[in-house]
């Protein structure tokens, strides 16, 4: 890390939350119990596909215990939520889509009885034949599973002249590739609060992403006054996207309307998140690239078709930033770019970590280490030559306008240890017949919504009693330490030591709408929000101090935790508690505002979905693997991370990203996938669903390239994504690079890489 | 009915134990770690009148050397049977599979006498008891049965005990000088995870060589029950355990086995992985006894 003249940015500032959650004295929401309180559950459906012909819960509702039942009859507004398109109904009417589709509510005195009163609720089902494949649902074969069809986008992106471009080429790559149903694994199953409080407000505990528009969506299925909800979102046992829609939100506070004032939980056990719960989007990447002898990028050719399942939720999103990102960080100036995003009775995909890049980065890293294995050329190398700079024109064709650091982490994984002694570490296996091999890969992920969505933040800061300072954000810590960030910012920029600032985040009542915590968007948007801020609650002490002391506000001075006036009878010196004091006694605010709107692209390119983005945060990973050739297991042995953050607000949160993103990169590499069957989860839990623990967590050594985004807090950019998108395609480049077999299906499971050794797709 | 309607009693005493398992009209079930029986009863499975809670049945703690054989008492946990110097010399085999199950909390909670009697195709320790030879005591009110590990499981999940008799010792012969033992375990992760192939292996050698006068290879999560491999077992003692030689006994391996698919692995990988399992497992043998022993081959 450089040196700066900073007192908390760029530092390794401890994580404000770290005491309460190494020790578990935190309470997540989930943990509550309340007295007087009543367990809520939901009825999934039977089927994956079905219609509903009718629905008794005549007998759930007399077995004693049980507080209420509620079905579709009892919404009192839209039946519908949906981050984009509300076209999951909260209780199903007359058809299931799904096996996580919710069909009926029951309140009752204990957990128990609320389970066997879901068995009592008689829904006479007609089922259908279930849609499985992407492909066939895409068919005209299909049922539609939708009004509109099965398929939910279809984005396109065009450039150059395809035919020429490869006429002209001298390697041409064409490849299938398949991706896995991640699931976001957070420790913290969905779950919550509802209570109706006596003066008539709704209070919602339930841990998620975006407060303000979950009220929303609340708001619209009871025809209730948004103004009369309060959710509380903050703190979350973990999220990664997967709490970014709504979770249980609208089931509470239905059943809070029918509890007679009594708080209602529910809490999600792990077999029904699995089956309930969103997922990453499986996608089905046809890919075909050209490039001259030289290694020059010809041309890119994608037919991308993403698995959403049931619902829309994010998926028309996800497949929009996957064909913005399928050509990679370079200049290829010929592409023919598609996606689909698809219904099908698959549960529901929508947003998760990288946001459809992972899928797409997994096959045009893959060829850009094939084209560099034909060409002879290194790896990183090829890379570079076809890396665009600031200014460059993108493959999607447009003018990169902030900062752009894949050639500097490329230049600094060719210095690093890990690859300047790679053909040691190689021959270095630990038993004769384990390999090794080393890949690399790099990627993009963009910071913020793209166009045609509202993007801003906004910040409160309020001066306390006690003199020190609270700092409300919208956005909620969902585990990568932006409220450290926040608090970092506030104290750097108001002068005073960190231990005088409060974070507070995710609660309607008390914070602004800042928009979600996703699109790597977080510590750049609430960073800029509290920058707002600032000046302005620096003018309201300065103020404070001048009248206090009859001076000029330009005779005051901002010291260190405290003001000072410059007054005939020398320097005098105010703390925030006097000038607190001061503004009380004369009924002056003590709370200000700060906000901003997140700098856009001005043109949309048609039919893209929203590309471009306006600002990107870039990554190199190199990755050493060990596969044991009897097996077909692959051991992920070190990681080397190279982000481009802009410049790094705190090292010590950065490694927290590059540590936990390289970890879920491994998982979703090696292990991930939530296997399904005829619209029906074969993976229960984690007895099935297998994610990297410690003994599968190699050395990961993070190294920033740290480029000075002027648009951003202190010059920083958003990473909280693009810390496990190349890793994916650089250890599949490693199992290469090993064992010689190209995995396309992930994960590379040690059956799939066994089975490819052993039919001989090795290499010569 | 609710999981919170079951009862639970929590003899102080075998001889109680056993008589409430006699005379009592209630359905039991036994309750020693605990490790499985959270998860069925999560699963709304196991819906019996009453736990009968082994926890305080010191005497069904132990783990004793009595003249030439290794006695283990049921309720020792695998924790016990990790850090027991004298089963990491008699019994390495045991002591290796006892550490691949599951994390250190199922290692500090389940005991050996649970792994044996929910009796799982694909339990760590199974393999390791058919391979040391272990017998099985069976107690009931009315007297002892003893049962050798390799006809004690019938079935998955279901094993030669009546519901009057509980597991009350494991017992095997201590090793001789040059036995020495492995545990091979193919999961889909490293750490914490149920195996897609395991293979136990305890091999007797002749001392100065790389000669075998005899062995054992038993397999689990291969069939309904833990399998023993008897033609590769017979090829063990034909010659010097070469590379070639260990090669040709692990090929035969997958003609020993009767996998399913399932979701963890298709039945053909398991069968291979049967095959490769065997092999790495006499290599990394061979190569120990090659350290251990110093001698140049």
């Amino acid at each position: 890390m450089k040196e700066n003249h900073f007192k908390y940015i760029g530092r390794r500032v401890p994580r404000v939350d770290a005491p309460e959650k190494v020790t578990g004295t935190l309470k997540y929401m989930t943990d509550y119990h309340f007295e007087q309180m009543v367990w809520g559950k939901v009825l999934r459906s039977q089927y994956p596909y079905a219609l509903i012909k009718s629905i008794d819960i005549s007998r759930a509702q007399s077995l004693p215990g049980v507080i209420c039942v509620l079905t579709h009859k009892d919404i009192p507004g839209f039946n519908g939520f949906g981050i984009v398109v509300p076209d999951q109904p909260v209780l199903a009417h007359d058809m299931v889509r799904c096996t996580g589709d919710a069909v009926a509510l029951v309140a009752a005195e204990t957990k128990e009885i609320a389970e066997h009163a879901l068995s009592l609720i008689e829904v006479d089902y007609e089922p259908l034949a279930p849609v499985t494949d992407a492909e066939f649902a895409m068919s005209s074969k299909a049922p539609s599973l939708h009004e509109n069809g099965n398929i939910h986008s279809h984005v396109i992106i065009k450039n150059g002249d395809m035919d020429a471009a490869f006429e002209e080429a001298d390697v041409i790559l064409e490849n299938t590739f398949y991706s896995p149903r991640q699931m976001h694994a957070f420790i913290e199953t969905e779950g919550g609060w509802g209570v109706l409080e006596a003066d008539g407000m709704l209070t919602i505990r339930c841990p998620g992403q975006y407060a303000y528009r979950d009220r929303l969506q609340i708001a619209r299925a009871l025809a209730m006054n948004p103004a009369r909800i309060r959710v509380i979102s903050n703190p979350i046992g973990g999220a990664f996207g997967g709490k970014d829609e709504i979770t249980v939100q609208i089931y509470l506070a239905l059943l809070a309307l029918h509890t007679g004032g009594r708080p209602v939980k529910i809490h999600l056990s792990r077999e029904e998140s699995v089956i309930a719960g969103i997922k990453r989007h499986p996608f089905k990447v046809q890919m075909k690239t050209a490039a001259k002898k030289d290694g020059t990028l010809l041309a890119n050719q994608v037919r991308a078709v993403a698995d959403t399942g049931a619902y829309a939720s994010l998926g028309g999103a996800v497949i929009a930033l996957a064909i913005e990102h399928c050509c990679g960080p370079y200049k290829i100036p010929n592409v023919d770019l598609e996606g689909f995003c698809v219904y099908t009775n698959n549960g529901i995909s929508g947003a998760f970590r990288g946001f459809g890049v992972n899928q797409v980065c997994a096959a045009i890293e893959t060829h850009m280490d094939m084209i560099a294995e034909k060409l002879g050329m290194d790896p990183i190398e090829i890379r570079k030559k076809n890396a665009y700079e600031k200014g460059d024109r993108s493959s999607i064709g447009h003018e990169l306008k902030t900062s752009v650091g894949t050639l500097k982490t490329l230049e600094i994984a060719e210095t690093c240890e890990l690859w300047k002694n790679r053909e040691t570490h190689k021959k270095d296996s630990s038993e004769p017949w384990k390999k090794r091999g080393i890949g690399v890969a790099t990627s993009f992920h963009a910071v913020g919504m793209g166009i045609g969505l509202p993007d801003y933040g906004a910040a409160t800061i309020e001066l306390m009693p006690d003199g020190t300072f609270k700092v409300g954000v919208g956005c909620e810590d969902i585990g990568g330490g932006n409220g450290t960030v926040y608090a970092q910012v506030a104290a750097e920029l108001l002068n005073c030591d960190i231990e005088n600032i409060t974070v507070i985040q995710g609660d309607t009542a008390q914070t602004l709408d800042s928009g979600t915590v996703t699109a790597s968007r977080s510590t750049y948007t609430g960073g800029k929000a509290i920058a707002a801020a600032v000046p302005h609650m620096i003018r309201l002490l300065t103020e404070a101090a001048s009248t206090l002391h009859k001076v000029e506000p330009e005779d005051i001075l901002i010291g260190e935790n405290e003001y000072y006036a410059l007054t005939e009878n020398g320097e005098q010196l105010l703390s925030y508690k006097d000038l607190y004091a001061h503004l009380q006694e004369n009924r002056l605010p003590t709370k200000v505002e700060g906000h901003f709107m997140l700098p856009k692209e001005k043109e949309e390119l048609p039919r893209s979905g929203g590309a471009p983005h306006h600002l990107y945060g870039y990554l190199t990973h190199l990755v050493l693997v060990e596969v044991d050739t009897f097996t077909g297991e692959t051991e992920v042995l070190r990681v080397v991370s190279i982000p481009d953050a802009g410049q790094v607000l705190n090292p010590q949160g950065l490694e927290g990203q590059t540590e936990g993103g390289a970890v879920m990169g491994i998982g979703y590499t090696l292990y991930e996938d939530v296997l399904m069957d005829g619209g029906y989860h074969q993976t229960a839990n984690f007895t099935n669903y297998i994610i990297p623990t410690i003994r599968e967590t190699p050395l990961i050594e993070t190294f920033p390239a740290e480029s000075m985004e002027e648009t951003g807090p202190f010059g920083a950019k958003g990473i909280g994504e693009v810390v496990m998108i190349p890793i994916i395609a650089a250890i599949m480049n490693a199992i290469y690079d090993a064992a010689g077999v190209r995995i396309k299906h992930l994960p590379a499971t040690p059956e799939r890489i066994y089975q490819a050794m052993k039919t001989g797709e090795v290499r010569q | 009915m609710y999981v919170s309607d079951i009862d639970m009693l929590s003899p102080r005493s075998l001889q109680e134990c056993l008589y409430l398992l006699e005379n009592e009209k209630a359905s039991f079930r036994l309750l020693a770690g605990g490790t499985d029986a959270v998860v069925r009863m999560k699963e709304g499975k196991w819906q019996h009148d009453c736990w009968l809670n082994l926890k305080n049945i010191d005497e069904l703690k132990f783990i004793a050397i009595e003249k030439d054989e290794i006695h283990i008492g049921p309720l020792t946990t695998h924790q016990e049977i990790i850090s027991s110097p004298l089963l990491r010399d008699h019994a390495d085999v045991l002591v290796q599979a006892c550490r691949e199950v599951g994390a250190a909390q199922m290692q500090n909670m389940g005991t050996i006498g649970g792994n044996i009697g929910t009796a799982s195709p694909a339990g760590d320790t199974i393999p390791a008891l058919f391979v040391l030879g272990a017998i099985i005591e069976l107690t009931s009110l009315t007297g002892k049965r003893h049962i050798c590990a390799e006809d004690f499981f019938i079935g998955p999940g279901k094993t030669v005990a009546f519901p009057n008799e509980i597991i009350t010792k494991i017992s095997f012969k201590i090793r001789g000088k040059h036995d020495l033992g492995i545990f091979q375990k193919l999961g889909p992760r490293k750490a914490q995870s149920i195996s897609i192939v395991n293979v136990a292996i305890s091999l007797s050698m002749k001392e100065g060589t790389r000669e075998c006068t005899g062995g054992r290879i038993a397999f689990g999560s291969v069939g309904p029950v833990v399998l023993r491999a008897k033609k590769c077992e017979a090829m063990l003692a034909l010659g010097e355990l070469s590379p070639d030689m260990i090669a040709n006994i692990s090929r035969v391996a997958w003609k020993e086995v009767m996998p399913i698919s399932d979701i963890r692995a298709s039945a053909s990988y398991r069968r291979d992985m049967a095959s490769a399992l065997l092999e790495r497992g006499l290599y990394r043998l061979m190569k120990r006894w090659a350290d251990d022993e110093r001698k140049p081959f």
